[in-house]
């Protein structure tokens, strides 16, 4: 454009210079209309430069617009090593971990005039530091050296004061969890760098906080908190009531779970010994590992639940139908022998009641292997047990199942499940009989009933029900009949299997107790590992004497904090919960 | 003419920079203040985390059992001190209308309301 200008201004062609002429021939035609064609080339400039104007206008709006993204996200990192993590909350809402802000110190050895007068004044404000260790870092030739991660704000103030350079404060977001070991195995731990190694935590870090850690984007506390199903005072008194059944009966390992059979819930879980979660060091011992979900075990005759609601829900056997228990069962060179022998012929409520091993044997036989395995698969105790907790154990399944197996299983031997999974399981048999999966966070009935299955019919659950109070009324569970609440319950003891045989003296016991039973709410475990006798169980280490008052213990202190109301004069389970079954 | 315009068009150039240059200079402010706000609200927002911690420590089930076992007579609630509401007995009826400004003088008045006074634990004919 601008060279062709002084061409259009030119008005008589005649009279130009030569090479002005030739220069003109070179750039139009002979017959061209010159201005035209300049007309049009300034409003091809035109066009141009109002382009240009307008995207200088539109970035200038743009930049007014967005705030500069920039130097805050670099704010952002320089502040925040340790990232945030949503805070963890009960069931009502009180707090079992949360966010703490902590100044930690670290130096720029680079930058350090005097390595020897800085350590010196360093280990004067801060004694407990290894003197060496620190000397070493300072002198090294790193850019970047943490001196200590967590420091408190008086030291922070007082090193400050100190104005030694190259020494500097990070402010990190340190874990705490106010309530020390009382909820430890269920929300786990996170490490220095505020990473989930265990439990929800870990869990909360799988779904995602991992990734938005990465991205720097988790760093303030504005996270939604989350809200588990537990409940802290409930978690409170059964591991109060835990600690002291441990020490009453010296067992190795006390553990208590109770659900809610209706959503699946988690309300309470303890497994003692347990460790501090603000001192993760304890978890790698191994006796603190949580026995209910990363332990399996021989459930002794609590599976017997499982074995007669199967034979119930068959329709093959009534409640009426009776098994020979008048001898011990022969089978090769094993003999089972009943603990609480009767030696005569039992009806299905009583095999239940005296927990008849002879009896729940030739009731899972009557059905035949397959059938029996089917009833395990669909009740989910043959296949490890998911979750959200990362910590799950495999059942010990037998390999080659043969008629001993399904003998011995029936009465809880030579099966090993998780806990969890067991109550899972008998959660399903007391409400109406739909196999909820366990969770730990809140959920609502609705949500329940769409993520169960209909394992058994809503009979067989009745009729377990009745077993299970029936149980407590007059059979091995006497001792956990708390007035007002209308337990039921199943007993279970089974031999520890030390060196591959099964110990005369080293006993698993376990409690199951659903409550109320003509209306079920919540199941209860209580289970001891080798509880040894005392003078007040005159010797015995059956469940009946240990697991069983402390069930009873347990419920009286945690049914006014679940809100059950004690309800009075109500009739024995025969009247009650088999009316409503209609004949038997 | 053409002159009268185009002073018109610089003066009003120096105003619109001077405005936009007051409007640039508030923003800054405004930036600045949001900056300092934000800061605060961290800041603020930390120390309540702080304290909800601490509060949280402080109402751990485990220590108020603890303090409650050392300084009160309290001691965990029976089935049997729970009662349902259902179980508590009628209202006795009212000696005297509730709006009567003057009850006392009321009942001196009319002894005879006295006698309607029975209650479960007191029979009417020891009045």
């Amino acid at each position: 454009m601008w060279m062709t200008a002084p061409v259009v201004d030119q008005p008589a062609p005649a009279r130009e210079p030569r090479r002005r002429r030739f220069v003109a021939s070179l750039l139009y035609g002979r017959n061209v209309d010159r201005a035209a064609k300049t007309r049009a080339r300034i409003g091809l400039a035109v066009l141009i430069f109002a382009l240009g104007y307008a995207v200088i206008a539109t970035r200038l709006a743009m930049f007014a617009a967005v705030p500069e993204g920039h130097g805050s996200r670099r704010a952002i990192g320089q502040d925040a090593v340790a990232t945030a993590r949503p805070d963890i909350l009960d069931r009502n809402g009180e707090i079992l971990a949360t966010d703490v802000r902590t100044p930690s110190l670290f130096a720029e050895p680079q930058r350090i005039i005097d390595v020897d007068e800085a350590s010196e004044l360093l280990t004067a404000v801060m004694p407990d530091i290894d003197a060496a260790e620190l000397r070493a870092r300072l002198a090294s030739k790193r850019r970047f050296v943490w001196l200590k991660r967590e420091i408190t704000p008086e030291q922070r103030a007082q090193i400050y004061r100190l104005g030694i350079p190259g020494i500097g404060f990070l402010p990190e977001n340190k874990r705490i969890y106010p309530n020390g070991a009382e909820v430890s195995h269920l929300i786990g731990h996170v490490n220095i760098d505020n990473q989930g190694i265990a439990g929800i935590e870990k869990w909360l870090d799988t779904r995602g906080l991992a990734d938005l850690h990465l991205a720097g984007l988790a760093t303030d506390r504005l996270q939604k908190p989350v809200e588990l199903a537990v409940d802290l005072r409930v978690q409170h008194a059964l591991r109060d009531e835990l600690i002291a059944a441990r020490a009453t009966f010296k067992a190795v390992a006390a553990a208590g779970l109770l659900t809610d059979v209706r959503t699946g819930e988690i309300i309470s879980m303890v497994s003692v010994p347990d460790y501090d979660p603000n001192n993760p060091r304890q978890a790698l011992d191994p006796s603190r590992i949580n026995r209910l979900t990363t332990g399996v075990f021989e459930m002794g005759s609590t599976f017997k639940a499982l074995t007669v609601a199967m034979a119930l829900d068959s329709g093959k056997i009534t409640l009426k139908s009776a098994f020979d228990a008048s001898h011990p069962l022969q089978y090769g060179k094993f003999a089972i022998h009943d603990f609480h022998a009767q030696n005569r012929v039992l009806t299905v409520p009583e095999i239940f009641t005296y927990s008849s091993n002879i009896g729940t044997a030739r009731m899972a036989l009557s059905l035949g292997i397959e059938h029996h395995k089917w009833f395990l698969r669909k009740m989910g105790q043959l296949d490890r047990l998911r979750t959200e907790l990362p910590e799950s154990a495999e059942p010990l399944v037998p390999k080659r199942w043969a008629e001993l197996n399904t003998v011995t299983i029936a009465f809880g031997h030579g099966l090993s499940v998780a806990p969890l999974q067991a109550v899972a399981a008998i959660g399903a048999l007391m409400n109406g009989g739909r196999l909820i999966p366990p969770t730990f966070l809140k959920r609502s009935e609705a949500e329940a009933r769409a993520l169960g299955t209909q394992v058994v019919k809503p009979e067989t659950s009745d009729k377990m029900r009745y077993l299970m109070r029936l149980n407590v009324e007059k059979g091995t569970a006497t001792r956990a009949d708390v007035k007002g609440y209308y337990v039921g319950g199943k007993t279970g003891t089974s031999d520890k299997v030390v060196g591959g045989r099964y110990s005369k003296t080293k006993v698993l016991t376990s409690f199951t107790a659903v409550l109320p039973a003509d209306q079920p709410r919540y199941l209860l475990l209580i289970m001891l590992d080798e509880p040894q006798a005392t003078p007040d169980t005159h010797g015995f280490t059956t469940s009946g004497w240990n697991a069983v008052p402390v069930g009873g213990a347990v419920i009286s202190r945690i049914a006014p904090l679940l809100g059950l109301g004690p309800r009075f004069e109500l009739p024995p389970a025969d009247k009650l919960i088999l009316a409503s079954v209609g004949g038997r | 003419m053409m002159r009268v315009l185009n002073i018109c068009v610089i003066g009003a150039l120096v105003l619109a920079a001077a405005d936009v240059y007051k409007i640039k200079f508030e923003s800054t402010r405004q930036a600045q203040r949001v900056a300092k706000l934000r800061l605060e609200i961290r800041r603020e927002r930390d120390a309540v985390a702080a304290l909800r911690a601490e509060w949280a420590k402080l109402d751990n089930p485990a220590r108020i059992q603890d303090l409650a076992r050392r300084h009160l007579a309290l001691k965990p609630v029976d089935s049997r001190q729970i009662d349902p509401l259902d179980n508590l007995p009628e209202r006795p009826p009212d000696l005297v209308p509730v709006d009567e400004p003057d009850p006392i003088g009321t009942v001196i008045a009319n002894p005879e309301v006295l006698d309607r006074s029975a209650t479960g634990s007191v029979p009417a004919e020891t009045r």
